[in-house]
């Protein structure tokens, strides 16, 4: 019936008035019969059924569901007063809009990266098995494992399916497909990994134990991806055999589309071959295990501890006296957000804090028009409005322009979130995933309600307070409705805009310090006119060490002849990127070992970077196989591990070979060295000690191919003659390696710090519009206190006060209030500043000098905001101001 | 309840009820004739009467009452609550002499 009543109300409506009008003729009829004359009967018949149009109104009463009406009635008068201020009502919905959609996109990342469950079944069940060590008051975790830990959980843990991958080391390989070569992502993974992770191939099987042993026989599975776009999603894939790796492989199995292995998204998946020695000697792995339906994670626990014999843990750290060694199980969605979960963090805190500062502001304009409204709310409440109808109206204006904004924000969020994800895809692969769905919506709409409430409410509940008699009896303009109360919430809500916009600036302002310290480091080399490019070496045409060196000579050669080449090199990673670290490095006359960052570099490496030979020689074509063995350190290695002597001439162990320390060169900057010791910083880059090996004389390096690229850098007189050697010079020398990673030096040193950069931009971006909110929040408040003040001022400047006085007042209050904001603000931006820590380099979270710049910044802003309406004062003549 | 007793008879358009319980009340109660609409809407709304559209005995359109089942039951409830009713006043306005 109720429904009836909303929907079909126009036909009921007709029916009663038709009903009406049948009792007004039957009546007529009646009386007429009766003998009156028809005019007479007409007017009896009325008289006795009363006011048509007072029942009809009673009736439309009755026949309503009363809340939905009057919001119907509010939702048209609403519209009609926002259609009659469009520069308010355009710059609130503006606002929305933008905060709104800000926070949509935010949110869709947030919610696709740290709230949605893995994209695998029951991923409750699933966890990364970790490496503890502690005691000592120290400890130490590790996600990564050896393969001797390995071989105890697949072998012995009973209450769980384990599977293991070459972790988050997936590398790029070359793929030969229909004879055109193409570097794709790979992910080597144990048989059992699939199985385990709860995803099977599509089309065939995953690794068997025989085929995932050294020696075992060459397959391949294939994301759906590669099998549809380059073997055209052939059905008889499986048994079929592709180049990959410089060696025939056949293909087994072909993955789910839209499957992605966790931590890589890999197009092709091979054997992980374990070992225990070699690879599997260090902690080289990802292991994670699926626990079963019958098992407790307790029990997942209890077992892996007992399993965890210290031998397991030789060569992974010493394990202090008292101490001890174990293994757990730590949620898989946990472990693989850990690194994703502060940006994300630090971006959900901001752009929440300018939506407040934004809900901040609308309050205040709300206040404001309201006091321009008293004597409109006056009268209605006068003409027995009840003071709930009233806040009803008011509040359903918020909500109107709520949900205008709202409606907007979907359209600017989805164009943020694809802006963020260019910014931020290449440096977190999940952000590409996210998608403005009906999650996201739901979320939106739920978020503009709430933010109506937040802005809407307090001024509804406020500029509702009118006294009536007072209201109607003055001018209704000069009468400050909610009086003390209202004006106590002013200055609350200047004090609290205030101090939002602190925090937010002093986290942009720290990220802006950061990234500026972080450019303006010696990068310790000339990366102007380099280019670098990188091939995939985990090639089995590439397994013997005389044709990595032939590579090498034949190419550098080729590239050094090109006119216009000044000169070329190759080395074994780059600055600003991650290098191979090695423990147990020694100087044959001492005895402690020492962990360095190690590289093989071609003779003309530190000419071509213009890295300083700052003592002995650099690298020579002499150094070569034969000749005797050397090695180049850096100036932190000398520094740190050679303090007392001279570190040339001085002979070092690595692995089997002494070599002669020849030379030292300048530092440059390095990111992540896996490693951390005394006198070096701690952050995205730094100086790590470093040797460099000849090429000629490095091959047991080369079987770290697996995991780390060499790099051509060439330097010239224009990029394009460098690119341009560069991919001659190797597809003449072999056209089946495909180049990957051509790049200027300078992208390679802005990729090391686009995290902090990514941030830094973001945080900067909301800081700014906040700034300009807050800006624009202050002036209107501050302009209306003076304007509600208009008469105070007048009776003082008519009492002698001078118009200096007068504007010194307004102004004081208004920094006074500024000033509590960035008390409250400054106070408030310790634990924000934590959420970005992680981020910072080179100063502090607590950098006194940052809080100072800001809160002076502000207190500027804040001054400009008052004196704008403090200077209106200069006009004001009291004896029309008194006479008003 | 009137209304409700009234239709007891039968179906009748609301003029007809009107009428009726003008003319039963021996004209004691005149009823507003408008006002009698909203009453018959809501007990309508309640379930108690039904209604439909049908020709007079004039043959013009009307909309003809009828009472429910639930109608019948609930005039039989309000019929006892109103004798109790008038039953109690009755005694209390009765003379003071009783009271001995």
């Amino acid at each position: 019936m109720r429904w009836r009543r909303v929907f079909g109300r126009s036909r009921i409506d007709r029916e009663r008035a038709e009903e009406l009008q049948a009792h007004l003729d039957l009546a007529t009829e009646y009386y007429v019969a009766r003998g009156l004359t028809p005019a007479e009967a007409a007017r009896r018949a009325r008289l006795r059924l009363g006011n048509p149009r007072a029942k009809r109104e009673e009736f439309d009463e009755m026949t309503r569901v009363p809340l939905l009406d009057a919001l119907w009635r509010d939702l048209r008068f609403a519209l009609r007063v926002l259609r009659r201020a469009p520069v308010f009502t355009t710059t609130a919905i503006l606002t929305l809009a933008v905060v709104i959609g800000a926070n949509a996109a935010v949110f869709s990342l947030a919610d696709h990266i740290l709230l949605r469950p893995l994209p695998y079944p029951h991923p409750d069940q699933l966890a990364v098995v970790e490496g503890n060590i502690s005691g000592g008051g120290a400890l130490y975790e590790n996600d990564s494992v050896n393969g001797r830990m390995w071989e105890a959980v697949r072998d012995h843990l009973s209450s769980a399916d384990a599977g293991l991958s070459s972790g988050e080391m997936g590398s790029g390989v070359n793929i030969v497909v229909g004879g055109t070569a193409a570097f794709v992502q790979q992910l080597r993974v144990s048989a059992g990994f699939f199985h385990a992770l709860g995803v099977l191939p599509r089309i065939g099987r995953e690794f068997t134990r025989d085929e995932d042993r050294p020696g075992g026989p060459a397959v391949v599975i294939l994301s759906d991806r590669l099998w549809r776009e380059d073997f055209h999603g052939a059905p008889d894939i499986l048994g079929q055999s592709v180049l990959l790796r410089g060696e025939p492989y056949q293909v087994v199995g072909v993955m789910p589309p839209g499957f992605r292995s966790p931590r890589v998204d890999a197009d092709v998946w091979t054997p992980l071959r374990p070992t225990t020695t070699g690879e599997g000697a260090g902690t080289n792995y990802g292991l994670f295990i699926r626990r079963h339906d019958d098992a407790t994670w307790p029990q997942v626990n209890a077992d892996l501890d007992a399993l965890a014999t210290p031998a397991l843990f030789d060569g992974v750290g010493r394990i202090p006296d008292g101490g001890r060694a174990w293994l757990s199980a730590r949620p898989m969605q946990d472990d693989l957000v850990q690194d994703e979960r502060a940006p994300i963090v630090a971006l959900v805190g901001a752009v929440v804090l300018v939506l407040l500062i934004a809900c901040v502001n609308l309050a205040a304009l709300l206040l404001a028009r309201g006091s321009s409204r008293t004597k409109e709310i006056a009268t209605r409440l006068a003409l027995g409005a009840s003071r709930r109808a009233v806040v009803g109206q008011l509040f359903v204006e918020s909500l109107v322009l709520a949900a205008a904004g709202g409606a907007l924000g979907v359209f600017i969020g989805r164009g943020l979130l694809e802006g963020l994800q260019s910014m931020g895809g290449a440096l977190f692969s999940d952000w590409t995933f996210a998608a403005f769905d009906g999650r996201v919506l739901a979320a939106t709409v739920a978020l503009t309600f709430v933010t109506s409430l937040v802005f809407g409410l307090i001024p509804a509940l406020l500029v509702s307070r009118v006294d009536i008699g007072h209201a109607m009896a003055v001018d209704g303009s000069r009468v400050v409705a909610g009086g003390g109360m209202r004006h106590g919430v002013r200055r609350g809500l200047v004090v609290a805009e205030v101090a939002l916009s602190v925090v937010l600036l002093v986290s942009a302002g720290l990220l802006i310090r950061t990234v500026v310290n972080l450019r303006s480091v010696d990068a310790g080399y000339d990366p102007h006119g380099v280019i670098a490019a990188s091939v995939s070496l985990e090639d089995a045409r590439y397994s013997d060490p005389a044709t990595v060196i032939r590579l090498f000579d034949s190419t550098v050669d080729r590239i050094r002849r090109t006119p216009g080449v000044e000169s070329a090199a190759v080395s074994l990673g780059l600055p600003y990127t991650r290098l191979l670290n090695i423990g147990g490095v020694r100087f044959d006359d001492e005895g402690n070992g020492h962990i360095v960052n190690c590289s093989y570099v071609t003779p003309d490496f530190a000419r071509t970077l213009r890295i300083p030979v700052s003592r002995g020689r650099g690298l020579r074509e002499s150094d070569r196989a034969d000749a005797s063995p050397v090695v180049l350190v850096n100036e932190t290695f000398a520094r740190l591990y050679s303090k007392d002597r001279d570190v040339i001439g001085r002979r070092i162990q690595l692995g089997r070979t002494a070599r002669e320390i020849v030379g030292v060169i300048g530092d440059v900057q390095q990111a992540g060295s896996g490693f951390l010791i005394d006198g070096m910083t701690e952050g995205p880059i730094k100086t790590t000690p470093t040797v460099y090996l000849p090429a000629a004389q490095a091959s047991t390096l080369f079987s770290t191919h697996i995991w780390f690229r060499p790099y051509w850098v060439v330097r010239a007189h224009s990029t394009s003659v460098a690119t341009r050697a560069i991919l001659e010079a190797i597809g003449s020398v072999d056209s089946l390696l495909p180049v990957a990673d051509v790049q200027p030096m300078g992208d390679v040193e802005a990729g090391a710090i686009r995290q902090q950069r990514l941030l830094m931009t973001v945080v900067g971006v909301l800081a700014t519009a906040a700034l300009l909110l807050a800006a624009i929040g202050l002036y209107g408040l501050l302009s209306h206190l003076v304007t509600e003040r208009t008469r105070e001022i007048g009776v003082r400047l008519a009492l002698g006060a001078t118009t200096g006085q007068a504007m010194r007042s307004v102004v004081w209050s208004g920094l006074g209030l500024a000033a509590l904001g960035l008390v409250v603000g400054g106070l408030l931006s310790v634990p924000a500043a934590r959420l970005v820590q992680s981020f910072l380099w080179g100063v502090a979270a607590h950098d006194l000098r940052t809080y100072v710049a800001t809160g002076a910044f502000l207190l500027l802003v804040a001054a400009a905001a008052s004196l704008m309406p403090a200077l209106r004062i200069l006009r004001f003549d009291p004896a029309k101001i008194l006479r008003a | 309840m009137l209304v409700l007793r009234t239709l007891e008879r039968g179906a009748m358009h609301g003029f007809g009820i009107a009428l009726s319980i003008e003319a039963r009340s021996g004209d004691k109660l005149l009823v507003e004739q408008g006002s009698l609409y909203p009453a018959l809407y809501r007990l309508e709304d309640r379930g108690w009467i039904a209604s439909e559209w049908g020709r007079s005995e004039t043959n013009r359109r009307a909309r003809y009452y009828r009472l429910t089942t639930a109608g019948r039951r609930q005039l039989a409830a309000e019929t006892v609550r109103w004798t109790t009713l008038v039953d109690a006043v009755a005694r209390v306005m009765r003379p003071a002499d009783d009271e001995a």
